[in-house]
């Protein structure tokens, strides 16, 4: 078991790029290595070492390393980007990009997460026990496919656009949801236990669940009746009939 | 500046070196025959010399390729290189920005490529970024096909004026030759419609997609351009088009070339070498069209080789991209310019396991393994139509190997065997066909084999120089050594300069834009121009004295001269 | 007097080149065939007569020597960790390719006006790609034109008699009477007063109804509800109707689609809209782009870069997600340490947040105008004109590119001359 425990060394205004902050990065590396590891912060090239206090506890591999990061994070972009295993635990805030295309692990995050939290996930698990930006579980600017597999859960609220062009996966979000949530959804599950706005449009695929009130629904699904989600009884649309479309909206 | 390249295995078809150990001098960008004792030198240490690749077809700039980048972020992120104190960034697979274009192409030895189409009213894009490409040399093909005033002038039957209206439009555009893409079908998407072979009547203009590629091969052999007509069949992507392929092959009898090249330069047959009915029953018919150029003389062809992956479609031909993207459900981009042409964008991905993919990817190594005649056969993918350039050596692999053939077609579905004859050809291109495909035959297509694709006294000083030692490799069993070392020159020497080191980047020295500039009789412009002048007060949205491309756009302008009263090439 | 024709106006996106301009003495002293605004602009105003400076943004300007202005802009760039390069929409191509050069040597963030304007439509191209098709072909074919949240009366005042509506053509021999032009607007513009028809939205309801068209266009009129975004079910079949009955339909679309709610979904969705109406009819769809040359910056920020616009260099090779790397996003998180503004005015058309995050890091200006730029600016380098005193390329709204005359001879430098010697000075600075 390998433990890496990151704290900010001093405020930082400027963002950092620090897709470096991965158990895959960090997997069996020494203190002064990881310490090494490079970090952008603006334009001005600088190691994680640098920015943050590193401690290392023990050896690992990916998947027997825990990174425990404590301070705030919120300018700090690309946390655990690409992770494949291992464990994130952050207690504070973070920036952008927190766990983009991750395919394995679990990052959990204490406070909450700028934009592209999730952004184009295929696999692994995470948590976010504040709130999220915009665009929770969406893709890159004109990619087809956002989150393809995994699982993100957000306690608290999130912006517009989550799960935009999701393939597959799962967004529990368990507040409120900005508008247009599940935009050009293609196979994901999402779930909102709070109120949102225009859901699912050009949905083709998946399904969306939600529990609280929808503000204007899109004038593009067809009422299918009432039907039982697990013991919770909901109008169930399909649509969006404009693409076609296959996929459910289940609301209350 | 003098730079002698020694013992290098030279492949140099129009000379007929074919892999003679010579020594290559350089002289101020030239080829000679000697350099003095000063002169640099190269030790190629017995490996592969060519002539600096040349491609005839490639979309490298101006509007459409513009609009793919704009509308392909996710293509923009691949492929990114940060800039180094040499070098600008680099981004893009399928739509790379104007440094990775002029890099990439210099990295694979290339030293020479051309834009396959510009509409005149968007020449100036064009050439805003020819001008920002660097190292290459190159030119653009200017398209008149579904131009009002070509339509006006055929239906007239008046070639002195057709024949004026070409050599504006080129000197308008500062284009290299004359492009046709889907005649007629242009005109006809302006509302919507296409033409669907070769006898349509375009309505207004009163005019057949035959009668407008016969009368353009005459003015472009009365104009003695040093390209012939360049031509993107009717129908193209449509299952069962051959036909249309083959009738309009057939066309070419009718005239014959005003110099030693083809009349009619048919490119990416493997979108138009297409049988069967519809998607489900498609089939390759490429040994057809094969059969044909074995037969008949003054045709030359291109390969638009199909790469496994992502592409971007970009064509003038507005009504086909609008039907791929609805077969793909894909974005689409449409870029109607007004009395000249339509254009299309539209990103798409080949899979190994759709066999009507698969079916193309056979079509176009077909077509060039059953021509006999390589010189009939130019290796491209019509960039980034059927694949982005970069592929160029895995084309080389598959044409120099039967065996790496054989072993993509058992990634394919069971059912390929019966859709293209690919499996049962074992012919295996050698290094003098190689360097016909992408240099000599690419160089004579374009009427530049005086200068270019050789290494004879007098051709430019391009060279290509590849890790391969020609006699120490069996091609057929190492194609993975083959496509390594052709994706990546030990050199690329550029009018004498090294421009590439063991694939590096080492100088940027910009190419020049090749352009011709085509002399008719005074009086045919004039009776010409009241047409155009009327067109410009009453239908185009700007004036004419806008619409001609300044010369402040050319600032390496390379002029090749021609005309109805035949002019030495200078 | 000289009298110089066919001259392009830098004015707005339609760029007419039908400009007549007489100039004597080195002033230009009539203009004709422009539009109101056009003439003023050509006509020129209030110019910064020479290069300024102050340390104190509170205190005044003090005069002084060109090269003093561009050594202290050069230092204010190089020294800055997260430098934005902002502008652009009023200066020409060759003018954007040396601030793309700068923007790299100095890591910056570059972004052009079309953040506050049709940067979302960019967004839209993303998704969706964009059918359009040159001015002309409007011009010469549409028998059906919708102007959805734009008003060329008022913002474009020659595109209708040059393009869209008055505009005689090859297949519209009758101009105004062979075209139908619908209007879609929150309020009643002056535009809608000459429309044949009206319709009334509902502010922040536009994505809904394009929605409906959508699934009318689509046989799936039966889901819609009666009335939606405040026009009835039987108004949108109606106007699908007309739509699908157009031979040639061309939608221009302004800053009421792209910077009304769901922003640039919007775009998104009516050029859904353009796509699928191409399987009954021909259609396009264009923006009304606003500065002269906002859509150049575009053009060339793509093949130099591969991005359109809000390039971040931070890391020497080109990144790119409005959202995060668009001038505005920075401001108003307060990241950027510096900023250099150029041929396009952040102090009046940015948020109060980013204005004031500008008024308190170092700020260079150039440009020919005194503007509310000025008054957040530590240095000001004025410039000559493009277009007026310099020639060079715009990009039209449709993408077609045309080159400006020279109109009179410059007075002050231009912004190639000012970016080059500031690049030069940059690579001093940092050893390079």
């Amino acid at each position: 078991m390998q433990t890496v425990t990151i704290k900010p060394k001093k405020e930082i205004k400027i963002s950092v790029e620090a897709e470096n902050i991965s158990p895959d990065k960090f997997a069996g590396k020494s203190e002064k290595d990881i310490q090494s590891l490079e970090a952008y912060l603006g334009n001005h090239k600088t190691t994680l070492g640098e920015l943050f206090s590193i401690k290392v506890e023990g050896r690992g591999a990916a998947a027997d390393t825990k990174i425990v990061m404590e301070g705030n994070f919120s300018r700090v972009k690309r946390i655990g980007e690409g992770m494949s295993a291992g464990l994130i635990m952050i207690k504070g805030n973070v920036d952008m990009h927190l766990g983009t295309k991750m395919s394995g692990g679990k990052i959990t995050l204490s406070g909450n997460a700028d934009s592209w939290a999730g952004r184009e996930m295929k696999g692994g698990e995470l948590i976010i026990e504040g709130s999220a930006g915009y665009y929770l579980g969406a893709g890159y600017r004109g990619e087809t496919c956002g989150m393809r597999g995994g699982k993100i859960t957000v306690m608290g609220s999130a912006l517009d656009f989550l799960g935009e062009h999701m393939c597959g996966g799962e967004i529990i979000v368990k507040g409120n949801a900005g508008i247009l949530a599940g935009i050009s959804n293609n196979g994901g599950k999402i779930v909102i236990e709070g109120n949102t706005s225009r859901p699912g449009s050009e949905m083709a695929k998946g399904t969306i669940i939600i529990n609280g009130a929808v503000a204007e629904m899109m004038p593009v699904f067809k009422l299918e009746g009432t039907e039982a989600v697990d013991g919770v009884t909901y109008k169930k649309y399909t649509g969006d009939v404009i693409v076609g479309g296959k996929g459910v909206l289940y609301v209350k | 500046m003098e730079l002698l390249i020694k013992n290098g295995a030279v492949f140099d078809p129009k000379n007929g070196i074919a892999g003679d150990k010579t020594d290559i001098s350089i002289k101020d960008g030239k080829i000679v025959d000697k350099v003095s004792t000063k002169a640099s030198v190269i030790d190629a240490g017995g490996r592969l010399v060519m002539p600096g690749g040349v491609d005839a077809h490639s979309h490298i700039a101006g509007a459409k390729v513009n609009v793919g980048r704009i509308m392909r972020p996710e293509d923009t992120r691949s492929g990114i290189k940060p800039r180094t104190k040499l070098t600008r960034p680099c981004t893009g697979y399928t739509v790379p920005n104007v440094y990775a274009m002029g890099y990439r192409y210099a990295q694979m030895g290339y030293t020479t490529v051309f834009e396959a189409a510009q509409a005149i009213m968007k020449a100036r894009h064009t050439h805003e970024e020819l001008e920002e490409i660097p190292i290459i040399d190159k030119g653009a093909l200017t398209l008149f096909g579904s131009n009002w005033p070509t339509m006006d002038f055929v239906r007239e039957k008046d070639m002195d004026k057709l024949a004026a209206y070409v050599a504006w439009g080129l000197l308008a555009s500062r284009g290299f030759g004359v492009k046709v893409v889907n005649p007629g079908g242009g005109e006809m998407w302006g509302y919507g419609k296409n033409v669907s072979g070769l006898d349509d009547v375009v309505p207004n203009f009163d005019v057949t997609p035959r009668d407008i590629i016969i009368s353009l091969m005459k003015v472009n052999e009365m104009l003695g351009l040093p390209h012939s007509l360049h031509l993107h069949c009717n129908n193209l992507g449509k299952p069962g088009n051959y036909r249309t392929t083959l009738a309009t092959l057939e066309l070419a009898k009718q005239v014959k070339p005003s110099k030693d090249r083809q009349v009619m330069h048919v490119t990416h047959i493997a979108f138009n070498a297409m049988g069967g009915t519809n998607w489900m029953d498609f089939e390759s018919k490429a040994d057809e069209i094969a059969n044909f150029l074995n037969n008949s003389e003054n045709i030359t062809t291109d390969m638009g080789q199909v790469i496994f992956g992502s592409a971007t479609s970009m064509t003038a031909d507005g009504p086909w991209q609008y039907t791929l993207s609805k077969l793909v459900h894909g974005k689409w981009s449409n870029g109607d310019v007004e009395l000249e042409d339509a254009s299309g964008v539209v990103p798409v991905t080949y899979y190994r396991q759709a066999i009507s993919h698969a079916a193309m990817w056979a079509s176009g190594l077909e077509l060039a393994l059953l021509t006999k005649d390589p010189y009939k056969v130019l290796l491209t993918t019509d960039h980034p139509n059927g694949g982005p350039f970069v592929n160029y050596s895995e084309v080389i692999a598959l044409l120099m190997s039967s065996k790496k053939r054989q072993e993509e077609i058992k990634t394919l579905p069971p059912v390929f065997n019966e859709r293209t004859k690919l499996p049962g050809i074992n012919r295996e291109l050698d290094f003098n066909e190689i360097a016909i495909m992408t240099r000599a035959g690419s160089s004579k297509v374009l009427g530049l084999l005086e200068t270019k694709g050789h290494l004879g006294a007098g051709a430019d000083g391009d060279v290509a120089i590849y890790d391969i030692k020609p006699d120490q490799i069996d091609p057929s069993v190492e194609h993975v050594k083959i496509k390594s070392a052709f994706s990546s020159a030990a050199y690329t020497i550029k009018g004498g300069e090294v421009v590439v080191k063991d694939g590096q980047i080492t100088a940027t020295p910009m190419g020049r834009t090749f352009w011709v500039d085509a002399s008719v009789p005074g009086e045919h412009t004039e009776v010409m121009m009241k047409d155009i002048r009327n067109k410009f007060k009453n239908y185009y949205s700007i004036g004419l004295a806008n619409y001609m491309v300044q010369d402040a756009y050319l600032t390496h302008p390379k002029v090749v001269k021609a005309g109805v009263v035949p002019v030495e090439v200078s | 007097m000289t009298v110089i024709t066919d001259a392009l106006c830098p004015f707005c996106g339609c760029m007419c080149d039908d400009i007549t301009v007489a100039v004597e003495n080195n002033k230009i002293t009539e203009v004709k065939h422009a539009c109101k605004i056009g003439a003023a602009k050509i006509m020129g105003h209030h110019r910064i007569k020479a290069p300024m400076m102050r340390t104190d943004k509170k205190g005044d300007f003090k005069e002084v020597s060109y090269d003093e202005a561009i050594e202290a802009a050069a230092k204010i760039l190089a020294d800055s960790k997260r430098p934005l390069m902002y502008g652009w929409a009023s200066a020409f191509c060759e003018v954007h390719k040396k601030g793309i050069f700068l923007a790299e040597e100095v890591g910056a963030i570059i972004d052009n006006t079309a953040t506050v304007c049709h940067g979302p439509s960019t967004l839209a191209v993303h998704e969706k790609g964009l059918p359009s098709a040159t001015l002309g072909q409007v011009k010469n074919r549409a028998d059906v034109v919708v102007f959805w949240g734009s008003n060329p009366v008022h913002a474009h005042p020659r595109h209708m008699g040059r393009y869209s509506v008055f505009a005689k053509g090859f297949f519209n021999e009758k101009g105004r009477k062979g075209r139908k032009v619908i209007v879609v607007d929150v309020r009643k513009t002056e535009t809608a007063g000459m429309a044949d028809e009206y319709i009334q939205v509902e502010q922040g309801s536009d994505y809904l109804i394009i929605s409906a068209l959508r699934a009318i266009l689509a046989g799936q009129a039966a889901v819609v509800p009666d009335s939606v975004g405040g026009v009835t079910k039987e108004q949108l079949v109606k106007l699908v109707d007309t739509l699908k009955a157009a031979k040639f339909g061309a939608i221009f679309f302004g800053m009421g689609l792209t910077q009304s709610m769901s922003r640039y979904k919007n775009i998104d969705n009516a050029i859904s809209l353009t796509t699928e109406l191409n399987s009954f009819t021909k259609f396009v769809i264009t923006p009304m782009r606003g500065h002269y040359n906002v859509t150049g910056f575009g053009q060339v920020c793509a093949w130099e870069t591969g991005y359109a616009t809000a390039v971040d260099f931070a890391r020497g090779a080109p990144y790119y997600n409005p959202g995060e790397t668009a001038a505005n996003d920075v401001l108003t998180r307060k990241e950027t340490d510096a900023a250099m503004i150029i041929a396009g005015d952040a102090g009046a058309h940015f948020p109060a947040d980013s204005v004031r995050h500008l008024a308190r890091i170092p700020v260079v200006q150039i440009d020919p105008y005194w503007n509310p730029t000025t008054e957040v600016a530590n240095v000001v380098i004025p410039v000559a004109i493009c277009g007026v005193e310099v020639e060079g390329t715009a990009y039209r709204m449709d993408g077609v590119s045309l080159r400006y005359r020279k109109l009179v001879e410059p007075e002050h430098p231009t912004d190639i001359e000012i970016l080059e010697k500031i690049t030069e000075r940059v690579r001093k600075i940092r050893g390079d």
